[in-house]
């Protein structure tokens, strides 16, 4: 059986890789990887992301889902990779309090995060300033 | 195009609440709404011999009542058995896909009467499982698992919208201020009472003066933060409740009223789940499909629009949705909200009825109950908040999720 684009980017982000992927027609790249372009329908080869970009938008959590009860407040931000895709992740490196410190255009790195959701353990995408 | 002609002759709902209905079921609620919708049919209905096929909207009632097959099982309350009979799901505009499904069914030439209907019961759950049942219309993998809400995906196309066009928070507040005061008219809307009333009562509580009710909005420990920069009056409330319609076929319509609504466009839109999937984060793409194939059906332009019913699950997507209609340009909306456009006594009434902040919303009544507004706005039957014009063409508008699903109906008289 042939691996499955979201357990390959799965297996990837708990070892510290981002990965996506780009249109062979359009050239558009999405995270997380998929066959079929979401843009053009086109088809996709899997490709390895640097994991850097800037800040496009953020929000302080303050009333989380359940499995996250005691990990609030936090940022999430969406950020805009130098590859070209928006990616969903946690913004670890600021107060959750001051969120006025948080630019729009902050450069930040890619992290895979390791955290516990209830009684799982889980890697989820995070991002960090570039300069820390 | 339509080909055949569609009429809406009869609408019902239930008040919105998160208190009248603790004691009754979905179906109960659905049974309410239609009954009342069976009583505005001016010429009589008799849902058994008239009714020939019912679609309903329910987003998650697995969650809240641990029930799925909600078509047969309204229609066995409805004494519809053995009409045909689906559930219809698009998130929070899963009754207005109930609606297309009753168009496209009377528009084929298919049947000639049938019921469409939405109900959400959603207070049999504590307000976290609630939350959890919401966060199902978003994507589960790159959204819900990273830690996002619904107000947390609201709050990035906030940030997003106040970056591309260097507006406020404070300036987004005329968005509750106005449906607070037009559900302050509206009997069966969720809250009642004008924001300027809750600061007068909060205050007495705190021993408090609040200036205006921006100062309340701003500085009342109630107004606490939900997903940075959204507060809570920023969001829509929980609720039950439940919302029906009766459409008819031209050569049908005439049987149960001389004045009946015409459909006159239709559009459906749909654009990726994820916000990270998404080109436009100040704007909903879905919306602006949605919206132009409906103008496009109904051949008219936002100008011809006299009431308009938009989706305000929380504030910015007012202002989103008056942009992605076309009512206001891009990055018009602060400025269009200060000068009062979209109040009752405004050029284009926007949410008469309270909107979704207001009015409540029970997810999958949304639609159909927005369709109510504009039964009685369109019919001179809207009461207190009657717009002063005498209203020719509505609009609704209603979206699902953060912005994936989104439809847009006009009616005329």
């Amino acid at each position: 059986m042939s691996e499955g684009h979201l357990s390959l980017f799965y297996k990837e982000l708990e070892a510290g890789r981002l990965t996506g992927s780009k249109c062979k027609a359009c050239g558009e790249v999405f995270v997380p990887p998929r066959p079929l372009c979401s843009r053009c329908g086109g088809e996709t080869e899997t490709v390895s992301l640097k994991g850097e970009g800037a800040i496009e938008s953020f929000t302080v959590i303050h009333v989380p889902p359940v499995f996250l009860k005691d990990a609030s407040p936090y940022i999430l931000a969406l950020v805009r990779l130098e590859e070209g895709a928006l990616v969903m992740g946690r913004l670890l490196g600021y107060d959750p309090s001051k969120p006025e410190e948080v630019k729009m255009g902050l450069k930040v790195r890619f992290e895979a995060l390791k955290e516990k959701h209830g009684e799982k353990e889980e890697t989820i995408v995070a991002f960090k300033p570039l300069e820390a | 195009m339509l080909a055949e002609g569609v009429y809406i002759v009869g609408a019902g709902m239930t008040a919105f609440s998160a208190k009248l209905h603790a004691n009754k079921t979905g179906r109960e609620l659905l049974v309410e709404a239609t009954w009342e919708a069976v009583k505005s049919v001016d010429k009589g209905i008799t849902l058994h011999k008239d009714v020939e096929a019912l679609f309903i909207g329910y987003f998650t009632p697995e969650y809240y009542e641990h029930q799925s097959h909600i078509g047969p099982l309204a229609a066995t309350w409805l004494g519809l058995t053995p009409k045909p009979a689906f559930r219809t799901e698009i998130a929070c505009a899963s009754s207005s896909a109930a609606l297309f499904a009753g168009v496209t069914a009377v528009a084929s030439g298919l049947y000639d009467v049938v019921l469409v209907a939405g109900v959400e019961k959603m207070t049999s759950l504590e307000t976290e499982r609630v939350t959890e049942a919401l966060a199902l219309a978003s994507d589960d993998l790159s959204e819900s698992k990273v830690g996002a809400t619904f107000p947390g995906l609201y709050a990035l196309l906030a940030q997003a919208y106040f970056r591309r066009y260097g507006a406020t928070w404070e300036q987004l507040q005329r968005v509750p201020i106005k449906n607070h005061y037009n559900g302050s008219l509206n009997p069966k809307a969720h809250f009642q009472q004008t924001i300027g009333q809750m600061a007068e009562k909060v205050g007495k509580k705190l021993g408090v003066q609040y200036k205006d009710e921006l100062d309340f909005l701003k500085n009342s420990p109630f107004n606490r933060v939900v997903a940075y920069p959204l507060r809570l009056f920023d969001c829509c409330p929980i609720s039950d409740g439940a919302a029906v319609a009766v459409l008819a076929s031209g050569r049908a319509a005439r049987r149960f009223t001389d004045t009946p609504l015409r459909l006159l466009g239709v559009g459906l839109g749909t654009d990726n789940v994820a916000l990270q999937d998404r080109a436009d984060l100040t704007s909903l793409v879905a919306t602006r499909n949605a919206a132009e194939a409906a103008y496009r059906t109904a051949d008219i332009s936002p100008k011809d629009l006299d009431v308009v019913e938009v989706h305000d699950c929380f504030t910015i997507a007012e202002w989103l949705a008056v942009e992605d209609l076309g009512l206001v340009g891009r990055g018009e909306a602060p400025r269009a909200y200060e000068e009062g456009l979209t109040g009752i006594e405004g050029e284009i009434p926007v949410n008469t009825d309270g909107g979704l902040k207001a009015k409540g919303h029970p997810v999958g009544a949304t639609g159909i109950g927005m369709l109510n507004e504009v039964w009685h706005q369109l019919r001179g039957t809207a009461g207190r908040r009657q717009v002063k014009n005498k209203a020719e063409t509505g609009l609704v508008h209603n979206v699902g999720g953060s912005g994936a699903s989104a439809a847009v109906f006009i009616f005329g008289r």
